[in-house]
C-alpha cells in the first residue's frame, strides 16, 4: 500500500491483514481483466458470490445478520483496495452494503434483516439504491415517485436515473413519496409487476458498472416491504452519508493506482537522454500526488476513528469525500498527462480512472453540494436551497 | 475420523522484492533487509497450509498446527496461516535462532513437535524462497524417524496409512507410507486460499503461543552450525555481444548454430 507516512502504523494488526488479503485476491483475481471488462461495458457478475465469501459485502455491519461486524477502519480499508482495481467494483459493493444493507440494518423490521442481510452478505441477493430521479439528482426532496397506500398493499408509480445496479438487482430500495408528502424507502422485488430497469449505455465513465434507468409503473408491494423506522429525506440521507464515507477510502485507492503507473512510466521513458522522472516538472506532479494520498489517508482514518466512536457527523464525512475525490481526479487527470500518448489506452489504469472518478466526483453528492453542507455548517447560512 | 497435523512455515523475505532494492553486506554475510517491504509467509509453505486444510476438512475433524523457528516474527504476517483456518500456532522465537543452518532448524522443529504431542502428519512446503535449500523436511524426517515423501500434487488419507502422487520431471509417481509421515508440497497441490474477514477476525482471538529455546530444553551448542557460509555474494552478471553477419538469413543462422556447437551450448 502507498504509505508515505507509515500511516498504516496507526492501524490494527487485524486491519493491515484484512488490507494485504484484500489486494491479494483483488490482484490475481480480478485486476488481470478489469480493463477488458471495463472496455466491454460489463460488470463481471459472477464474481459477486466470491465477493461474499470473502467478506466485502457490509463488512462494518452486525455478526448477528451474517455480516463480518468489522470496524470502520477495515471497512475503508476493503473500499480503498476494490476502487484501486476500478471505481465500478467499489461502487458495486458500496451499493450493496451502504446503500442497501445499511438501511435494512438501521431502519428495517426483525423479519426484513433476517431475510435480506444474510444473503446478500453472502452475494446471493443483490441490491440497488433508487433515490435520483431524472430532474436535479442534488435536489432528492423534489422527487416525483409516490406510494400510494391501498389497505395492506402500497402502489408505487415514478422513475428513477443513474441506479447502480439496476439491472442486475433483486431488490430496489426505492424511495417514494406517501400521501402526507413524507419520504419512505420500499424493498421492491426487480421482478414485480410494473417494475422496468433500462440499462444506460453510452457511458464514457464507470463502464465497468451497470447504470440504470428503473420505471415504476402501478408497481403494488405488500406494507410490510416498507422500512418501517425510515421517514423522511433524513433517512436516504444517512445512507449517503455511510456511501460517501467509504468513498473518502475507496477514492485514495485509485489515486495509488494512478500514481503508480505514472512513478514507473516516468523512471522507464527517456526524452532528451535521459528518464523523464529525472525532470523537476515531472517530480513536481508525482510530489503532489503522493502529499495528496498521504494527506487523505490520514482524513480517512481519522474520519474512521469518529465513526467508531459515533462522533462523526455528516458534514465531516463531506469534507473527505470533497477533498479526497477530487484530489483523485486530479492526480489522475495528471498521471495521464505523464504517461503522454499511453496515457489514453486501457493498458494502463489512468485513463479508466480518470474517466471514472468523473463519476465519483459527481454522485454521492456533488463537489458543490458538498461545499454548500460544509459552508451552511461553518456559517450557519444556507446557500444551498 | 480426526487427523492432526503440524505445518511448519518460515517466515521468508518477500521473493517479489525488486531487484534493485535488493543487497547483501557481504562482510556479516548477510541479505539486508528492505526497508518497507514486510517478509511474507514462504510460498510453498502456505501451499503446505492449503493442503493439511484441505486433509483436516476431508477427515471431518482434527487439528492443524503451524510450526515456526525464527528470531523476529512479524505477527501481521505470521498470523496469516491462522486466518486462512489453522487451529493453533507454535512460534519459537529466539535470537540465537537468527542464523540457523539447515541443522540447527531441524533440531529445534523435532524438540518442538515432540513437545507439542501425538501427531498423523506433518506437512512442509518442498524448500524456502530465501536459501532454496530443501534440507529441513528430510532431516527432520530423519531425525523424528518418520517416512519422508516429496513433492506431493495429491495426498489420500487412508485408516494409518497415506498415498502420495509426487510429481516427477516425466510424470509422477505414487507411494504409500504408514503415518506418521511427513509430506512436502509445492504449488502443484492447489493455490492457498485467501484469508477472508471472517476467518482474520477469528484468528484475531487466536494467540500463538511464543517458545524460546530453553523453554524447549535447547542449549546453544545444540544450535552450532554445521555448516559454515563462507563467502555471500550478489553475482555479477556480464553480458557480451556478438553480432553474427552472414550472406543472407539462412547462412546467418549456420554460422550462429557453429558458434552455438563450439560453445557446447548445442
Ligand atoms: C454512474 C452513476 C451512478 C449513479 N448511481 C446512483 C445510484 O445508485 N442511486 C441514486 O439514487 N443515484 C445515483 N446516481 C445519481 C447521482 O447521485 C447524481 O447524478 C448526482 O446527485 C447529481 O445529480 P444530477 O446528475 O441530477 O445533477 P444536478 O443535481 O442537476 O446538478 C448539475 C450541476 O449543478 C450543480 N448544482 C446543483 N445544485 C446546486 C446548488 N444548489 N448550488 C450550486 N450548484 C448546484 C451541481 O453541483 C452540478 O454541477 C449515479 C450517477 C452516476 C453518474
Amino acid at each position: 500500500m502507498l504509505d508515505y507516512y507509515d500511516v498504516a502504523e496507526l492501524f490494527e494488526s487485524e486491519e493491515r491483514q484484512i488490507q494485504r488479503s484484500a489486494r491479494d485476491y483483488l490482484d490475481n483475481e480480478l485486476m488481470p481483466n478489469i480493463a477488458d471488462w471495463w472496455e466491454s461495458g460489463e460488470f463481471p457478475t459472477d464474481i459477486i458470490p466470491n465477493l461474499g465469501e470473502m467478506g466485502f459485502l457490509g463488512a462494518n455491519l452486525p455478526q448477528e445478520y451474517g455480516c463480518p461486524g468489522v470496524g470502520n477502519v477495515a471497512y475503508g480499508l476493503i473500499m480503498y483496495e476494490l476502487e484501486r482495481i476500478d471505481s465500478g467494483l467499489r461502487s458495486f459493493a458500496s451499493v450493496q452494503g451502504a446503500l442497501v444493507m445499511y438501511p435494512i440494518s438501521r431502519y428495517g423490521s426483525e423479519e426484513q434483516k433476517h431475510k435480506y442481510l444474510p444473503q446478500m452478505a453472502a452475494g446471493n441477493i443483490v441490491g440497488c439504491f433508487g433515490l435520483t430521479e431524472h430532474d436535479g439528482g442534488s435536489d432528492p426532496g423534489a422527487m416525483k415517485t409516490t406510494a400510494v397506500r391501498d389497505g395492506e398493499t402500497y402502489i408505487l408509480n415514478g422513475t428513477k436515473m443513474w441506479i447502480t445496479n439496476g439491472n442486475i438487482a433483486d431488490i430496489a430500495l426505492v424511495w417514494a413519496k406517501d400521501s402526507e408528502g413524507d419520504i419512505r424507502g420500499f424493498l421492491v422485488p426487480t421482478n414485480a409487476n410494473g417494475f422496468k430497469a433500462n440499462k444506460i449505455d453510452k457511458k464514457m465513465s464507470m463502464r465497468a458498472s451497470v447504470t440504470s434507468e428503473l420505471v415504476l409503473e402501478d408497481v403494488a408491494v405488500p406494507a410490510t416491504s416498507m422500512l418501517p423506522d425510515a421517514k423522511g429525506l433524513s433517512a436516504p440521507l444517512s445512507c449517503l452519508t455511510q456511501a460517501r464515507y467509504g468513498i473518502a477510502w475507496g477514492a485514495l485507492g485509485a489515486l495509488e493506482s494512478v500514481y503508480n503507473d505514472a512513478l514507473r512510466f516516468s523512471k522507464s521513458r527517456s526524452t532528451f537522454g535521459r528518464p523523464i522522472a529525472s525532470r523537476q516538472l515531472v517530480q513536481d506532479k508525482l510530489v503532489d500526488m503522493v502529499t495528496d494520498h498521504t494527506k487523505g489517508l490520514l482524513l480517512a482514518w481519522k474520519l474512521a476513528k469518529m465513526k467508531d466512536n459515533g462522533t462523526m457527523a455528516y458534514n465531516h464525512v463531506s469534507v473527505a469525500k470533497r477533498e479526497n475525490v477530487r484530489a483523485s481526479l486530479k492526480a489522475a487527470r495528471i498521471a495521464r498527462e505523464v504517461l503522454g500518448g499511453s496515457g489514453i489506452t486501457l493498458d494502463y489504469s489512468v485513463i479508466r480512472h480518470m474517466l471514472n472518478l468523473e463519476t465519483v466526483d459527481t454522485y454521492e453528492g456533488t463537489r458543490d453540494i458538498h461545499t454548500l453542507i460544509i459552508g451552511r455548517d461553518l456559517t450557519d447560512e444556507n446557500a444551498l436551497t | 475420523m480426526s487427523i492432526n497435523i503440524i505445518v511448519c512455515a518460515k517466515q521468508v523475505m518477500d521473493p517479489e522484492t525488486p531487484s534493485s532494492a535488493f543487497s547483501v553486506d557481504s562482510d556479516i554475510k548477510q541479505v539486508t533487509p528492505v526497508q518497507g517491504i514486510p517478509p511474507v509467509v514462504n510460498g510453498f509453505c502456505e501451499n503446505a497450509v492449503e493442503a493439511a486444510l484441505q486433509i483436516r476438512e476431508a477427515a471431518g475433524g482434527g487439528t492443524v498446527t503451524v510450526l515456526s523457528v525464527g528470531n523476529e516474527f512479524v505477527m501481521d504476517v505470521m498470523k496469516k496461516p491462522l486466518s486462512m483456518g489453522a487451529d493453533s500456532m507454535i512460534l519459537i522465537q529466539d535470537q540465537l535462532c537468527e542464523n540457523l543452518d539447515a541443522l540447527g532448524t531441524v533440531n529445534v522443529l523435532s524438540a518442538a513437535i515432540t513437545r507439542a504431542g501425538e501427531f498423523d502428519l506433518i506437512l512442509c512446503g518442498q524448500q524456502a524462497s530465501d536459501w532454496d535449500n530443501a534440507h529441513v523436511p528430510l532431516g527432520l524426517s530423519e531425525t523424528l524417524g518418520i517416512p519422508c515423501l516429496t513433492e506431493a500434487k495429491n495426498i489420500e488419507i487412508g485408516d494409518d496409512s497415506v498415498t502420495v502422487n509426487s510429481s516427477r520431471t516425466d510424470g509422477y509417481e505414487v507411494f504409500e507410507a504408514n503415518l506418521p509421515a511427513l509430506i512436502t508440497v509445492n504449488n502443484e497441490i492447489g493455490e492457498p486460499r485467501y484469508p477472508t474477514l471472517r476467518g482474520i477476525m477469528q484468528a484475531s482471538r487466536k494467540t500463538p503461543e511464543i517458545l524460546s529455546l530453553s523453554d524447549l530444553g535447547l542449549s546453544e551448542d545444540q544450535m552450532a552450525p554445521a555448516m559454515a557460509l563462507s563467502d555471500l555474494y550478489i553475482p555479477v552478471s556480464e553480458a557480451q555481444c556478438e553480432i553474427i553477419e552472414g550472406e543472407d538469413d539462412a547462412d546467418s543462422g549456420r554460422l550462429l548454430a557453429l558458434k552455438l556447437r563450439e560453445a557446447k551450448i548445442i
